[in-house]
């Protein structure tokens, strides 16, 4: 409500300034027309990917309905337990062999989205249109940004992957077209220009160039920012101060990675703000993710946090070997724990994402009550390149829609696709067939 | 579909069982004899389903495959991943409480220590796949034509699968032909799996992409499966459960009807004479359950007509291919799989006895030295 005219702010204003191009707003009290019901707030949802698989054993809860104890990959997510569904039974029949031989990483990635089996091809790649892109196609047009695709690892396009399977498949997961994946965008800097700045890509030469005379982006924004707040009664102008704090945290996290890297290694082959640390790159991603939900500049997001297949080390907790060769352990229990300690490592970071879009107050609730985060794999066990039982975590309520705090299993086979239909029917995008879905997951089931 | 896929040479043809295991005796024998083709690398099972929404009748299949080595083993890693062929495919609404098939009996049975005799990994309906859904992934995993159906049951999940987005193209790629165990021809009496469902049976007879061929009562009742060899041909087990389920079924001696094992020969066998075929045509179904056919050139369907000829040599086949023990995994021996084991331990022995009974070979001659090997 707006204490000073008596009318509501517009839901998509953005602050304007000189050399920026806008700043989306969070969700304010004065965008509520006086005497008005609350507007519902929009349902967003994200797919946070992890590759070779999950260690199982370490991953499952023991038994359907009401969450019992966390196990230990888990276990960081032990303060969302109210605010997430564990999936069971999930399968992508489509990462499957099917008489394409070797490639279960190339397979499992390219179908995880599209629900189709790929090509085996390194040339002529053909998947299908990715869940996210239908709904994006549909609700895109409602924010700033159809879809944001994010990433944290190789982006390379072409080449071999794996066993013949074009890297466009290990390093993607959204496709707009049978032949067109959108790559992620890895580079924190280039993220932040893509959701603050000009739309003008700067090399990395004069990137390094700006950084140096760099003012927050904030500072182009002062006038509207002040025109802003005297329009606002005192709780939207807390919630505005700390979204700006937010956004301007994120630009020191920038600014100290950017200045780190160029310390480390000028040459380095990395995009140029990429923080060397894994928690920070991902921190730096998922905040601003976070921000882009939380200011509505987009509704959908899939976030490849790092490329199926990987032989990433972790070297930030003591792993040297790279991930793919120790999902391979053949039951040796020092390789086993090494992948239950990645599989950890990854919940921590995802931890914070949660926490920090749990923080996002929007009305009555917050971000992550209307959001819908799915995390997961294309691989179970990652050992026996198992496509079935597929870790799938459904976090948030998808706007008070779901009923979480409990492990819902179905029944074996399942298609991933079934899940994937329910979560466009929740977005508003009703598809009729996608991928190998027999049809959508039983709604009584979720809710 | 297979484009720029290498000229591996084909496995054997893939058989997708469906069948009311808790029910019919020749559904549960056509499972032993899949095991059996299987063994001599004449078939594959690719798929294991039930044909009625019923979850005792799912533990039988489950038992079945247990004893037969099929379920699922973990590997030791890596190559390319797994398929699901240890899981059972059941139709929708399964549930205990109306569940009482009278073959699922001998899940009730104990071994002289009071343990159940028969284990089995399902407990509830979660533990099993939806029947048309498994059978669509497992199709897809095969060579074009390299797969065969056979339903001995209602038709529901094959209408659910013709149902499956996307699913018709694939049944007309990768199946080379349906076989059905249901109806009565040229005429006969209304059958009970038609009568369950009479929408699915219409519907898979109107709609299916691929040649039908049918198989009706009269084949069963002609070739029925010898009850004798029951006595005689399994001692290689201590337990049986097909054995079991048999006894159980009706008061002993009985030769069962085996419309079923007809079906099932049909699919593995279309070309070996076992059998004559009707001329084309097409089957429908009316309105109390019974089948018409009408001959049409062109038509799809056929069905299954018995030659007297072959009654012998069909029955012998269905005595050995029944009976015989479970067949190694490739590459495993068998290992793992106490049955197969026992099979193995028992062949041994005969062996033995024989050997035992027969006198010593002579001696013999001493091969002549090979000649040097000229410069």
């Amino acid at each position: 409500m707006s204490f000073v005219t008596g009318k509501s702010i517009p839901r998509r204003t953005f602050l304007r300034g000189v050399g920026v191009a806008a700043v989306g707003l969070p969700f304010l009290d004065a965008m509520t027309p006086a005497f008005a019901a609350a507007p519902k707030a929009p349902v967003r949802l994200a797919f946070m990917y992890v590759p070779n698989g999950i260690d199982m054993k370490n991953w499952n809860i023991e038994q359907e309905g009401a969450f019992g104890a966390f196990p230990r990959v888990m276990k960081p997510l032990e303060a969302f337990r109210d605010d997430m569904i564990q999936i069971g039974n999930l399968t992508h029949n489509s990462g499957r062999a099917l008489l394409d031989g070797a490639g279960d990483h190339g397979r499992c990635a390219g179908s995880y989205l599209t629900g189709i089996q790929v090509r085996k091809t390194t040339i002529d790649i053909k998947a299908s249109v990715s869940c996210d892109q239908l709904i994006a196609n549909q609700i895109g047009n409602q924010t700033r940004f159809a879809s944001l695709e994010l990433g944290m690892d190789d982006s390379r396009q072409a080449g071999d992957c794996d066993s013949g399977y074009s890297c466009a498949y290990t390093n993607n997961l959204a496709w707009k077209s049978e032949t067109q994946p959108l790559p992620p965008i890895l580079d924190p800097r280039a993220l932040f220009e893509r959701l603050f700045g000009t739309g003008v890509v700067l090399s990395p030469e004069q990137t390094v160039r700006q950084a140096r005379y760099r003012r927050s982006i904030l500072d182009f924004v002062t006038a509207d920012t002040h025109k802003l707040q005297t329009s606002l009664g005192p709780t939207d102008k807390r919630k505005l101060e700390e979204y700006l704090s937010s956004i301007r945290e994120v630009e020191r996290q920038l600014e100290k990675a950017e200045r780190e890297n160029v310390a480390i290694d000028p040459g380095m082959t990395k995009p140029y703000g990429v923080p060397p640390d894994f928690s920070e790159h991902f921190k730096l991603m998922s905040d601003m993710l976070a921000i882009a939900f939380q200011a509505d500049l987009t509704r959908v997001a899939t976030f490849l946090m790092t490329r199926e297949g990987t032989s990433r080390s972790y070297r930030e907790i003591g792993i040297s070997d790279g991930h793919h060769p120790c999902t391979h352990h053949q039951g040796k229990p020092d390789l086993m724990e090494k992948v239950t300690q990645i599989n950890e490592y990854h919940t921590k970071q995802l931890a914070g994402f949660i926490g920090n879009l749990k923080s996002m107050k929007e009305g009555d609730s917050n971000v992550l009550d209307n959001s819908m985060i799915v995390y997961g794999a294309g691989l179970s066990d990652g050992n026996r390149h198992l496509h079935e039982d597929l870790p799938t975590l459904l976090i948030g309520r998808g706007g008070n829609y779901f009923k979480p705090g409990r492990r819902i299993i179905y029944r074996k086979e399942t298609p991933m696709c079934n899940f994937q239909l329910s979560l466009m029917d929740r977005m508003g995008v009703h598809v009729e067939n996608f991928g190998d879905a027999s049809g959508p997951l039983d709604p009584t089931s979720l809710t | 579909m297979q484009a720029g896929r290498g000229p591996a040479a084909k496995p054997p043809i893939g058989i997708a069982f469906e069948g009311d295991l808790g029910n019919r005796i020749d559904a549960l024998l056509a499972v032993a004899m899949l095991n059996g083709f299987t063994g001599k690398g004449e078939a594959r099972k690719i798929a294991l389903s039930i044909s009625r929404p019923s979850l005792k009748a799912a533990q039988l299949a489950d038992v079945a495959l247990a004893f037969y080595g099929g379920r699922a083993i973990a590997g030791p890693g890596g190559g390319v991943g797994g398929s699901p062929d240890g899981m059972v495919g059941v139709p929708e609404g399964a549930s205990f409480s109306t569940d009482n098939p009278p073959l699922a009996a001998i899940l009730t049975k104990k071994t002289a220590e009071g343990a159940p005799q028969y284990s089995t990994g399902i407990s509830r309906v979660l533990d099993t796949a939806d029947n048309a859904v498994l059978i669509r992934n497992q199709l897809l995993a095969q060579n074009d034509g390299n797969a065969s159906i056979v339903v001995a049951g209602p038709a529901t999940g094959m209408a659910r699968l013709l149902g499956l987005y996307g699913a018709r193209p694939q049944i007309a790629t990768k199946v080379s032909q349906l076989v059905v165990a249901m109806g009565a021809f040229p005429s006969g009496e209304p059958d009970s799996a038609i009568k369950s469902d009479i929408a699915s049976a219409r519907t898979l007879f109107a709609e299916w992409p691929t040649p039908l061929v049918a198989v009706g009562a009269e084949v069963g009742a002609v070739l029925p499966f010898p009850g004798a060899s029951i006595e005689t041909d399994f001692g290689w087990s201590q337990a049986h459960p097909i054995v079991d389920a048999y006894r159980g079924f009706k008061p002993m001696p009985y030769d069962a009807p085996a419309t079923a094992l007809a079906a099932l020969l049909q699919a593995v066998h279309p070309n070996d004479g076992y059998f004559k075929l009707s001329e084309p045509g097409t089957i429908s179904v009316l309105d109390d359950g019974r089948t018409q056919f009408t001959a049409a050139a062109g038509g799809k369907h056929r069905y299954l007509i018995v030659d007297p000829a072959q009654k012998d040599r069909v029955i012998k086949l269905y005595k050995d291919m029944v009976a015989a023990p479970p067949a190694p995994r490739p590459g495993r021996g068998g290992r793992g799989n106490p049955a197969a084991a026992a099979a193995a331990a028992a062949a041994q022995q005969q062996q033995q006895q024989q050997q035992q009974q027969q006198p010593p070979p002579a001696q013999a001659p001493k091969p002549a030295d090979p000649k040097p090997p000229t410069p």
